[in-house]
């Protein structure tokens, strides 16, 4: 069901054909006003009937990590060889967790846990905003699960990947070939201490007997395969492996941070006033609150705010 | 649906009855809606079917507009790099040094008697650039794995002697127990993966358990775990603006000697060089790990 604009002029035309109508000008006004605000309730509607009918799915993390800046902190020294045939990476990630927050809602997060705590005991609150009295509703805030793990990235130094090889020999054949014309010192190669070949991908990993072959290999993109005569150019590229550790579902709570509702009515007032207001209120400890460590509230549009450790 | 003026239209005063009647009807139909949604909020639908640990959240004033950024914390970033006998590690603090110094391939180092010929080279880093990583709920669900929860806030045990307790109990055919494969400290439970699927499946069937931890009882719970699995990872070599690394430093030098040797050579602005924060050298036959993190930290 939509309203098109021509369509409500089509509405207009037939009552101005109504003389008497036209002579009452308040009552066109009220007329068109009320067909604007059905027209918004309209959108509303559907934009809601869309979101409840999306399906929920699992947890999901995916992300675009923006650039950080290394640098240097410290030298180790290991016990363990095998520590330095790759360059590792690793590092945790941990949902935030999104709580939308309605008009008329505020989140406010208390400092102290024993505040907030209190302050969901006590329920209602009484707060003076301008001279009006509202009733705020203090209340736990329902959160989702989140995903916590660990990454780790292992870039060896020992190894490459090798794509593009042509598929013309037999595996054993190929495999031999492979290892020959990696284990060339000229081309930068070195020797071979195992490949493995698969024939059908046209791929292989390669892994060196000494560390320094492989970063000399990878300082170009490719690298020449004989074959008899022949001389093939494959592509040669890093050995990565990635590992997720540590990986846990778990079920978001909040205990220092605090919903409050209830500030529908004052839509129509400055939300920093209001904001303000609320924020002391609870600031003070003669009305059950204390420090107050982060406050937000939403008066005029739906807000997603995060959670997080 | 377009309206069309019908009969009753004509008459002054019933458009504006019948468009207050359907502002009416909108308005009860809105709120259905959004108490349906409400109701859908405060009991989440993508709450996981099995117990899993609390975690307590805080709210510190991040919301939608201004993140542009990952929605998800990246921390605790670190990079360990192995650097070789024969080569060394040279920090600059202005990294236009460092830009001038690797303009040249090869750097020859002036010594009294003789030069010594390197090879320079920046310190490229792998970096994740891009991150997807699913939970198996829907999938299959990983059976030969459960998740040992319950345990109180203040144990003094630590992380090796609490895995290994509860290893040790539910090693045990006796508690309903087997071989266990892996195990994991999560935040807030323990992971244990045992070589036969019933063993865990059993346990999970069992569900409470009294264990003994540092001479008391604790009453824990066992639930199927959760695993997860990366679907993918990018990972592109970013290098590190003030770091330059040097290789194939002959072997004529001790280490004290070469490192004096290396900090004149580059610390001489006539030579591209210029202030060196801090230089390793690595003498032949030995390796070590260069640490690096995120500058923030």
């Amino acid at each position: 069901m939509a309203f098109g604009g021509e369509e409500i002029d089509e509405v207009m035309k037939e009552y101005l054909k109504d003389e008497e109508f036209t002579k009452d000008e308040q009552k066109q006004k009220l007329i068109e006003k009320i067909l604007e605000e059905n027209i918004y309730l309209t959108m509303e509607i559907q934009k809601l009937e869309t979101e409840l009918q999306e399906p929920t799915g699992s947890s999901q993390i995916k992300e675009d990590i923006p650039e950080t800046k290394m640098k240097f902190t410290s030298l180790e020294n290991p016990e363990d060889d095998s520590r330095f045939s790759n360059i590792s990476c690793s590092f945790q990630v941990s949902s935030r967790v999104p709580y939308e927050l309605q008009k008329g809602e505020a989140l406010i997060t208390f400092e102290d846990e024993e505040v907030a705590q209190n302050v969901i005991r006590m329920e209602k609150h009484h707060v003076n905003i301008m001279d009006i009295g509202v009733e705020v509703m203090a209340k736990p805030v329902p959160l989702n699960s989140g995903v916590r793990f660990q990454v780790s990235v292992e870039v060896s130094k020992m190894k490459v990947n090798v794509t593009e090889i042509p598929g013309e020999l037999p595996e054993n054949q190929m495999r031999d070939k492979i290892e020959l014309s990696f284990s060339k010192s000229r081309n930068g190669g070195g020797e071979v201490e195992c490949v493995e070949y698969d024939k059908q991908a046209g791929s292989a990993v390669i892994t060196f007997v000494e560390t320094g072959v492989a970063d000399r290999i990878l300082k170009k993109k490719d690298y020449p395969l004989y074959i008899n005569q022949d001389c093939h150019r494959v592509v040669v590229s890093p050995y990565i492996e990635t590992h997720l550790k540590k990986f846990q579902v778990f079920s978001g709570i909040s205990k220092r941070t605090v919903l409050l509702t209830g500030l529908e009515d004052l839509y129509m007032m400055d939300e920093e006033i209001v904001g303000d207001s609320v924020n002391i209120h609870f600031q003070r400890p003669k009305n059950g609150g204390g420090e107050v460590d982060m406050f937000k509230c939403c008066l005029n549009e739906i807000c997603v705010a995060y959670f997080q450790e | 649906m377009s309206v069309t003026p019908g009969p009753a239209f004509h008459r002054r005063g019933s458009l504006l009855r019948t468009l207050q009647e359907e502002q009416a009807r909108l308005k009860m139909r809105l709120q259905e809606l959004q108490e349906l949604k409400r109701g859908l909020r405060d009991s989440p639908q993508d709450k996981v079917p099995f117990p899993v640990p609390e975690v307590p959240l805080v709210f510190r004033g991040h919301i939608k507009e201004d993140m542009e950024g990952p929605k998800s914390l990246v921390s605790n970033l670190q990079i360990s790099y192995p650097l070789s006998g024969g080569s060394a590690l040279v920090i600059f603090d202005d990294p236009k040094v460092a830009k001038q110094v690797l303009r040249q391939k090869e750097h020859q180092i002036q010594m009294e008697e003789c030069r010594l010929r390197v090879q320079v080279q920046p310190v490229e880093l792998p970096v994740v650039t891009a991150i997807q990583v699913t939970d198996r709920v829907s999938s299959q669900m990983s059976s030969q794995r459960v998740l040992v929860s319950g345990f109180p806030a203040k144990l003094k045990l630590s992380e090796e002697e609490l895995l290994d307790k509860v290893e040790l109990f539910f090693g045990k055919t006796k508690n309903g127990g087997g071989d266990v494969e892996t195990r994991e400290l999560l935040h807030g439970g323990v992971m244990l993966g045992f070589a036969e699927e019933e063993v865990a499946q059993n346990l999970c069937r069992i569900g409470q358990f009294t264990v003994p931890l540092g001479g008391r009882q604790f009453p824990l719970k066992v639930s199927p775990y959760m695993s997860g699995e990366i679907q993918k990872a990018e990972i592109k070599f970013q290098p590190v603006p003030q770091a330059v690394l040097v290789l194939n430093i002959p072997d004529v030098l001790d280490g004290p000697e070469l490192q004096d040797v290396l900090q004149v050579h580059f610390q001489k602005p006539t030579r591209g060089g210029g202030e060196v924060e801090t230089l390793t050298a690595v003498p032949p036959g030995e390796q070590c790990l260069a640490v690096f993190t995120t500058e923030s930290s």
